[in-house]
Order: C-alpha cells, then structure tokens, then sequence
C-alpha cells in the first residue's frame, strides 16, 4: 500500500508542478514552444511537410527551407517592384538579341557554406548535376545547350532556342547554386541534412515529420544586423487548429494556410499581422474536349457562379481569375473579354443543340471544402438547365492518374490549382493548354496549333522584348477564354499570419509560402 | 526454456502472416508508388524511371521474396514519400510514442488500482459511486476532445503547459535512446527535464485515461470477486488488517485477471496514438503511420504494421510470463 500511495502522490506532485511551473507565461505572450521573444529564434508553424531538400529535385513545399539556404543568379521582385528581377549572386547579365546566349557576371565575395567561394565553375556544376539528375524542376534549364565558364565570375550560356534565361534563373524550383562539393553528391546526402548553399542559413537539423531547423550563417554576403534571427525552426503543424492556436498563445511567430475564415478574428487581435500577398496562384475547371461538345462546354463557362464564389468563398479574399494567367503574374490583363453567369443563354444553347438531361462530372480534390462548395453552388446552377453535376472527390494523385489514363472515359471536369515554377505566363498555358501526345497535366485535352504557335513565339520573346511577349501571351489567352478550354474560377491569394512584433515581412507570391527570414527582425 | 521457443515459434509465425497480408495489400490496391517516388508534377519518362530503379515492373512473388530478404537483413526498405530508410524514421518516431504509451500506462495504474481497490472496498458507498462514475467519464470521453480541450484551457488559456510537441524549440540535447526522460537527464540539465516533463504532462494525462477508467473497472470487478472468497473471510475473522487484507491478500490475486486487459491496453494504446500526437503534434509512430497512408506511401505502411504487430506479440508474451509468475496456478505449457 505504501508504495501505491508513494508512486501515486509522486505522480501527482509531478503533474502539479509541471501545471504551476511557469504561471509567468499565463498571459501566452512569450510563447513554451516558440520562445522567441528574446533569443533571437523565430518558430514558423509551417502545414506541409518537407520531404526532399535536394535542390536539383525539390519541387513542393521544401522551397521554404530551400529559398533560406540556397540562391540563385537572380531574385524575382514582389508585384509592384520597378524591376521584375533583382541582382542575387549574379551582380549583372546581358543576352544577345535573339535571346540565345546569355552572360552572367557573379558577385565577388560570396561563399559558400563549406566556406568554398562561389565562382562559375560551382555555377555550371550545380546547374550541370541539376540537368543531369533530371528530376522534380530541371525542364526549366531545357533551353540551356551549352555552359563555358569565362572566368572565375563570369559564366555564358548558350541556348537551343530562345528562353528568358533572366527570369529562368529567379525560379522557385531548379535554379539553386551549391559549391562545387555538394554537387558531387546523391539526394541521401541532403537529405541528411547536410546542405551545400551560399544563403543567409544554414540546415542544423532536419526531420521530415517534425520539421527543420535553420542556424544563420554568420559569413553570409549579405552581412548581418542587430535584431534579425539566428536560429530559425520550421515545425510540421498540419492541424489547422493547433497552428491558430500556436501563432494566437505566441508559440508561433508566422504560420499560413489557416482556414480562410479565421483571418478576420485573427485580424482583430492586436499581437497579429494578417498579410495578405498578390496571388500568383489560380483555380480553374479544365473542360473535356473529348467527351463534352461546343455547346456543352460554353453552357458549363456560362453557368457559373463567378460572382458569388468570389464574394463567398475563401473568406472574400479570393478574386475573379481574369482568364487562365494570375493577376499578380507578369502578362496578365483585366481587359480581356470573360463570360458572365447567363443562365438563359446557356439553357437557350442546350436546347438549340438538342442536349437534355445530361450528367457532367466534376473531379476535385477530396478534403477541400472550397472546391466542394464551389462544385455544390455550381450544381444548383446547372440543375436549373438540366444538367446534372456529379461531385467526385479522390485525393489529387488518384484523380490524376484516372485523368491521364484515357480521356474519353476520364472526368468531364477537372478543378486544378496552379502556381508557376518560375513567373512567366508560358507556365500556365504551356502545361495547361499546350497539345500534348500523351495527357500529363493538360486534362481537358485542348489543342489548338494555332495557339501552340503563338505561346511558342511568346515564350521567344520573353527575354528580349518584353512588351511584344505580354501582347501575344494576351492573345493566347483570349483564345482560350474564346475556345471555352476552361472554367478560370478564381485567384487565390497567399496569406500569412505573423506576430505584430516581427518587422520587415514582405510576402512575394513569386515563392508562395516562403518567408525570408533574413529579412525579418524582432521590434521588442 | 522449450515454452519460450515454442512461443517464438508460433510469434514467427504470426509476424510473417501479417507481412504477407500487408505486402499483399500494398500491390493490390490501386495506387502507383513510382509517381509518389518522383515528385510532384513528374513528367512520364521520369516516373518511368523511377519504376525501373525500384524494380517495381518485376512479379509481385519476385519483390515479396526481395523483401523478407532485406527484413531479414534488418532493412525495411525506403520511404517512396521522403526517400529515407525508414529504419532511421522508426529509431525517431517509435521511441517517442512507446514513452507516451508507457507513462500514460503508468499513470493509469497508480491512479487506477488505488481506485479500483477503494470502489470495491466500499460497495455501493457514496465513494464507489463517484469512482465508478468517474472510472466511466474516462472511458467514454473521446481523447481528441478532451485532448483539445485541456490543450484550450491549459496552455492556451492559462499557459501553464505547452501546447505541443516534445521539447521547446530551443532546448536541445542529444538523443541516445530516443526516449526524452531519459535522454534530458543523462543531459545533466534539470531544465531540459522540466522541460520535457510538461511538455509529456498534457499528452500522457489525456492518454493515460481510457486505461485509467478501464484499469478501475476491472480491479473493482476482480477484487470483488475475491473479497467474497473464503480465504478472505478468513482472515477478516482472523482480525487481519483491513489494509493488509485489500492489498496484500486480495489484490494480489485480483491483479492477475486484469493483467492481460492492462497489457493489451498498452499495446492498443501504440497503435491508436495518432489521435493524440495529431493534436499534440507529437512525433510519434502514430503521426508517421498516418502520414504514409494519407501518401499511399505503402514501405512505411508495412513496417509501421510489423512494428506494430511485434508489440502486440511481445506484450501478449511478456503477459504470459508475468502472469505465470504472479500467480502460481498457471503453468507455461
């Protein structure tokens, strides 16, 4: 009895005191977890886990990681910058006039973390090993035919056709530059957590079901000042609920994807900055082109609900997609000609074609409740014309393989979100809508050689002469908008929620989800 | 010693049974591991790839007998979803849900055999009432509820404990054994203790209550049935201590039948842990098993299954030789 009395009063004890332990925290505005009111360490609860952290394959969410430890020759400005790029470990750059050769000049000064200086031979090997490996991003560096390094800091490429190798190299994905070691090393490296990158931090520790943590590099180029973090910890937190809670007791100092409708009440809270970047990423209906007619296809663009999806869904945020290109994209336009929901016209070009009573499926993914709920508000619509939306929730990877498997039996709509690998508009409409032998991300099976050519030619001219490309990609997608390829639901923007107290936080929809951590400072 | 190997024997046996049927599953239902291995927005030839390198084109007999081969050899293969050797996953993972299981057992049995033994001591006392109604709130309230609410009200309200994972994020220490406790003490640091211990004390707290509840039940049960036996009306007349009676004589005995329940419970409480770690976001074998089947990721599918199944064996055998030795009608034969 004694001992049953003695382990149970220990037990209790122990509990009691690990409740009354820090009584100092009970106003939550110094975080257990997070801690990061003075120490200089900054705690993002982040929802996706981080799988791969070799650059030359990563191609998810691990650019959160990535964009803090690893650069590339250029940086893609946030919307509204007077330059589209800024200079990165490439101080300057120049094409030829067709776009086919281009010369970097390196920054001088630049290690890496092995503490190897970056030259242009660690350039070409890192690129190299990327082509090579042929995994995740590296069709971005397909244009590239040939690399000669020039000098210790100079580096040309010479190109297969014309591409803006510029914005190319600003790409969220593929474009990492490692010393010279790391590119002679396989993915079981990285994926150690050993890292080979010139950024502000380096990768102290690394699990992929926890999280990672980021030491700062204390001979980064860029220097550092008073206040800004030094140890950074990207925690796994897939519980929407549990990471509103962190960043509102402060055990977080940033997180995102929160439920859409929880930034107005976190908007309210003093502690919180809701920020809310340009969007760069889009959802839109791909419509069958082999299974569903002319008249089908413009009675389904007809019938919705563009207006009240956008003012009801993802909390408000969301705005009508202007055609398949995002607003905050280059290239993009609020001029172009876009349907409006007109329910007797669509009902009027069933019945002129003789359609009735027709099933329509409608692909999405399961778990979301925006794409259900817009699928459910769309098929009141249709229901109105006799056309009978069926939902098909499947989680992505399996509607996908259904989708490319065989178009005639595939789905008649498939709901797709798309953010670009790196900001150009040939992203969207060249894996979206250009023909394809077999289906791999054109699910609505369009093609039109007409508009293959003219988006090939936009894409040339990208890097020379900016203006005459945004004219022709603006053509290519009032074709597509005129073609009825698909239903261009919305753009979603990116929103964050960080601390009032950290300073310096600029979102760039160009690396959604990315927070630059040397950016950031504590303002105590 | 002859009982002992037999059991290995027919564990084996079980073990391979559950590999087989996991193994077979895994090629049987619809899903393709190339396409999960290479990435998002793989193109074909890479996916193709990437099939030939996993030999995942050859017959499915061919990669069963290719992968007792690597289990044999300690290797339980790679993760499609996160390319690591799960082996290393599982050293992280299975450690911090097998110290969660154990102290939440623990827990349950100092609270609940003290518990158990008072209820059946007092039959239909106010203080049986209030054991047994609290013996059924711990069984029938779901731990994801009362998980979020003591994380509501504990760390979020008050901010006595921590919301969640295992340390803070600027504690660190080395990680020999896996297992917090014992690795933040062999830190030498009493704050790394504390530090572990309240993050352990919300999760352990709300794990430890089904057992808990259960563990009253059944001691009260069982030692009502032997408090009605002669042997303890014996001693009743032999003016024995009430006290000595209860916990000497009778709980004793009353202990064995509960047992086996008890062990179970433990091994139940490691394979339905995700509850707890997803709301915790603790690290455990739970989050990690959940996390391969939301992927379709089927190699950490089947190894989290064996581990899963080598506890229950080994439980079910240590229970066995445990009962045996506590109670000396049962023989191991």
């Amino acid at each position: 009895m004694k001992r049953f009395r003695l382990i149970a009063v220990l037990v209790a004890l122990t509990f009691a005191a690990a409740a009354c332990g820090s009584s100092d925290t009970a106003d939550g505005d110094a975080g257990e977890t997070g801690g990061a009111a003075t120490d200089g360490s900054f705690v993002y609860a982040f929802p996706f886990a981080i799988t791969d952290l070799d650059p030359a394959s990563a191609f998810s969410s691990e650019n959160v990681v990535l964009q803090n430890v690893y650069e590339s020759l250029t940086t893609f400005n946030p919307p509204g910058s007077a330059e589209l790029l800024s200079p990165s470990l490439a101080e300057s750059w120049t094409s030829n006039d067709d776009a086919t050769e281009w010369t970097f000049t390196l920054r001088e000064g630049v290690t890496f973390h092995d503490g190897t200086p970056l030259n242009a031979e660690a350039v070409r090997a890192s690129l190299q090993r990327t082509i090579d490996l042929d995994l995740g991003a590296a069709f971005i560096l397909l244009p590239i035919e040939s690399m000669d390094v020039v000098d210790d800091l100079t580096i040309t490429f010479t190109l297969g056709y014309p591409a803006p190798l510029d914005i190319v190299m600003s790409s969220n994905y593929g474009a990492s530059i490692m010393s010279i070691d790391g590119s002679t090393q396989d993915a079981a490296w990285f994926n150690e957590g050993n890292d080979a990158g010139t950024g502000p931090y380096t990768i102290s520790a690394f699990s992929p079901n926890e999280g990672t943590k980021l030491s700062r590099y204390d001979d980064y180029w860029g220097g550092w000042a008073d206040g800004q973090f030094s140890e950074i910890d990207i925690q796994l937190v897939e519980d929407p609920v549990l990471a509103e809670q962190m960043i509102r007791a402060g055990d977080a100092d940033a997180t995102n994807n929160l439920p859409f409708d929880s930034y107005a009440a976190l908007a309210e809270e003093e502690s919180l900055s809701v920020v809310k970047g340009e969007s760069m990423q889009n959802l839109f209906g791909l419509l069958n082109h082999e299974r569903l007619s002319p008249e089908v296809r413009e009675a389904l663009v007809l019938s919705f609900p563009y207006d009240e999806v956008a003012e009801n869904l993802y909390g408000g945020e969301a705005t009508r997609a202007q055609g398949i290109i995002p607003q905050a994209v280059w290239g993009s336009s609020t001029d172009l000609d876009l349907p409006e929901t007109d329910l007797d016209a669509a009902a009027k070009l069933l019945a002129d074609a003789g359609t009735t009573d027709l099933s329509v499926t409608y692909s999405f993914d399961a778990g979301t409740t925006e794409q259900q709920q817009i699928g459910e508000v769309w098929k009141a619509n249709l229901a109105t014309i006799g056309i009978d939306l069926v939902l098909e929730p499947l989680t992505f990877d399996a509607r996908w393989e259904l989708a490319q498997a065989d178009p005639a039996n595939a789905q008649d709509i498939f709901t797709l979100f798309w953010f670009p690998t790196f900001v150009t508009p040939y992203d969207f409409m060249f894996s979206l809508f250009r023909s394809e032998e077999a289906p791999f991300f054109n699910l609505g099976y369009y093609s039109n050689p007409a508009f293959d050519d003219l988006i090939d030619e936009a894409d040339a001219l990208s890097g020379t002469d900016r203006e005459a490309a945004i004219e022709l990609f603006q053509q290519a997608g009032q074709t597509l908008i005129d073609d009825n390829s698909a239903v261009f639901m919305l753009d979603v923007p990116n929103v964050n929620v960080v601390q009032s107290n950290v300073e310096g936080y600029t979102p760039n929809p160009a690396y959604a989800g990315v927070i630059r951590f040397h950016e950031l400072s504590r303002n105590e | 010693m002859r009982y002992l190997l037999r059991r290995a024997g027919t564990s084996l046996v079980v073990i391979l049974g559950v590999v087989t049927i996991t193994f077979v599953v895994s090629r049987v239902v619809p899903s393709d591991p190339a396409s999960l291995y290479a990435g998002p927005r793989a193109r074909p030839a890479q996916v193709e790839q990437v099939r030939q390198d996993l030999k995942l084109d050859d017959p499915v007999l061919t990669q069963y007998v290719s992968y007792l081969g690597d289990l044999t050899r300690g290797d339980l293969g790679i993760s499609f979803a996160t390319r690591r050797p799960i082996l290393g996953d599982l050293r992280s993972f299975l450690p911090a849900t097998l110290e969660l299981a154990l102290l939440a057992t623990a827990l349950s049995m100092a609270i609940g055999i003290p518990l158990g033994v008072l209820a059946s001591s007092r039959r239909g006392k106010p203080k049986d009432s209030v054991v047994r109604l609290f013996a059924v709130t711990s069984v029938s309230v779901p731990v994801f509820w009362s998980a979020l609410i003591l994380q509501l009200f504990f760390a979020s309200k008050l901010g006595w404990l921590p919301l969640s994972g295992r340390t803070s994020s600027n504690v660190e220490f080395g990680e020999p054994t896996g297992f917090f406790v014992i690795d933040s003490i062999l830190s030498g640091s009493p704050s790394n203790v504390w530090d572990v211990v309240r993050h352990l004390a919300l999760p352990v707290t709300v794990m430890a209550a089904y057992p808990t509840g259960l563990t009253v039940r059944l001691i009260r049960g069982s030692m009502l049935e032997v408090l009605g036996e002669p042997y303890i009306e014996a001693a009743r007349v032999g003016q024995i201590p009430e006290r000595t009676i209860l916990y000497q004589l009778a709980l004793k005995n009353a202990l064995a039948p509960a047992l086996t329940i008890l062990g179970l419970t433990f091994a139940y409480s490691v394979s339905s842990a995700f509850l707890v770690e997803a709301v915790f976001n603790w690290p455990g074998l739970g989050k990690y098993l959940t996390d391969a089947i939301v992927r379709v990721d089927f190699p950490v599918i089947t190894a989290a299954t064996l581990v899963i199944t080598v506890i229950y064996v080994v439980v079910n055998l240590a229970l066995d030789l445990v009962h045996a030795k506590i109670d000396p009608r049962v023989e191991l034969s």
